[in-house]
């Protein structure tokens, strides 16, 4: 009887970031070259160097792959950003409509004053959210294998003009308050991102690959 | 000939730890072999995206391996250089040794 090597599951968030980066051809040499070495370095030198190993692996690889993944096709990941950007600004300008179209059908103010204070402020914020959110998905759909690429570049640019919005604002006013919106701007970049990363997922598990141990 | 027949600084160390390593050329042993080598860290990722290139460009070819345990079942991708690509690297080569050819670097840069 052979023995079987002693495999030590490597971070797992880690693992789930390369698998997002990467074509369904590509994850899977990539996760097993990536788990050979750690498995071998986890053994030879311990958990916790292996874990760092891993670590600096991943960010560099995602680099690698982010890059690759837009120079193979530039002008299309280019345009679903522009068209990502346009579609948020079109899709931004109903939230407000629409949460006080239910405020008013449901006569909100009237019946339920902490009701309407939640949707007239954070709910706002929540529909913002859910746009990004939307359009995300939208973005990803357009450019297969460049999901992660095209919603993060977006998601930065939204989040630039956010920080850019708010310096502007707390000079021109003074006021430190503006800083704390940047929580729910940050917040709707991120959620862009997790849109992207749901398409990503749904066509990853879509492919059949061979099963893994 | 294009600049296209030229190998970049990282495609050029690929392709030299590809011929090294002849038959057991895949994504760990590369890149071990370029960081014994050169001692920089190399990510699998950078390797991938070169040897990709490399691929796409016609200087290497790349088949699947069988599942192996210790990838916990996943299989490796064993790369070769192709005749192609050996004539890209001898032409690179003799491009830089004609461009350092009567160069006293140490002496005259440092």
């Amino acid at each position: 009887m052979t023995s079987q090597p002693q495999i030590v599951q490597p971070p797992r968030i880690a693992v789930r970031l390369v698998n997002l980066f990467s074509s369904d051809e590509e994850a899977e040499t990539i996760e097993g070259d990536l788990l050979e070495e750690y498995t071998h370095l986890a053994s030879k030198r311990g958990a916790s160097f292996a874990r760092r190993w891993y670590w600096r692996q991943t960010a560099k690889t995602i680099a690698h792959l982010a890059g690759t993944a837009y120079r193979t096709a530039p002008w299309s990941t280019t345009a679903a950003i522009a068209g990502g950007f346009l579609l948020r600004r079109l899709a931004a300008r109903f939230v407000e409509p629409a949460i006080f179209a239910v405020i008013d059908r449901y006569q909100i103010f009237e019946h339920h004053f902490s009701t309407y204070r939640f949707l007239a402020s954070t709910g706002i914020d929540i529909g913002h959210i859910l746009v990004f959110l939307f359009v995300g998905c939208i973005v990803a759909l357009g450019v297969k294998g460049r999901e992660m690429v095209a919603t993060m570049t977006l998601g930065l640019i939204f989040g630039a003009m956010a920080v850019i919005a708010v310096l502007v604002m707390v000079s021109r006013t003074g006021d430190d308050a503006f800083a704390w919106r940047l929580t729910w701007y940050f917040a709707d970049s991120f959620a862009m991102v997790i849109g992207g990363a749901i398409v990503r997922a749904r066509r990853s598990a879509a492919t059949t690959r061979p099963s893994i141990a | 000939m294009t600049g296209r027949d030229y190998l970049g600084e990282f495609e050029h160390i690929i392709v030299l730890a590809l011929l090294r390593l002849e038959d057991r050329a895949y994504g760990v042993t590369v890149r071990q072999e370029i960081e014994f080598r050169t001692h920089r860290e190399v990510s699998i990722g950078a390797v991938y995206a070169t040897l990709n290139r490399l691929e796409t460009k016609g200087f290497v070819k790349s088949h699947c391996g069988d599942p192996t345990p210790e990838r916990g079942g996943r299989s490796k991708r064993f790369f070769r250089v192709t005749a192609k690509g050996v004539s890209a690297v001898n032409r690179t080569q003799r491009a830089l040794h004609s461009m350092t050819e009567g160069l006293d670097l140490v002496r005259s840069y440092s």
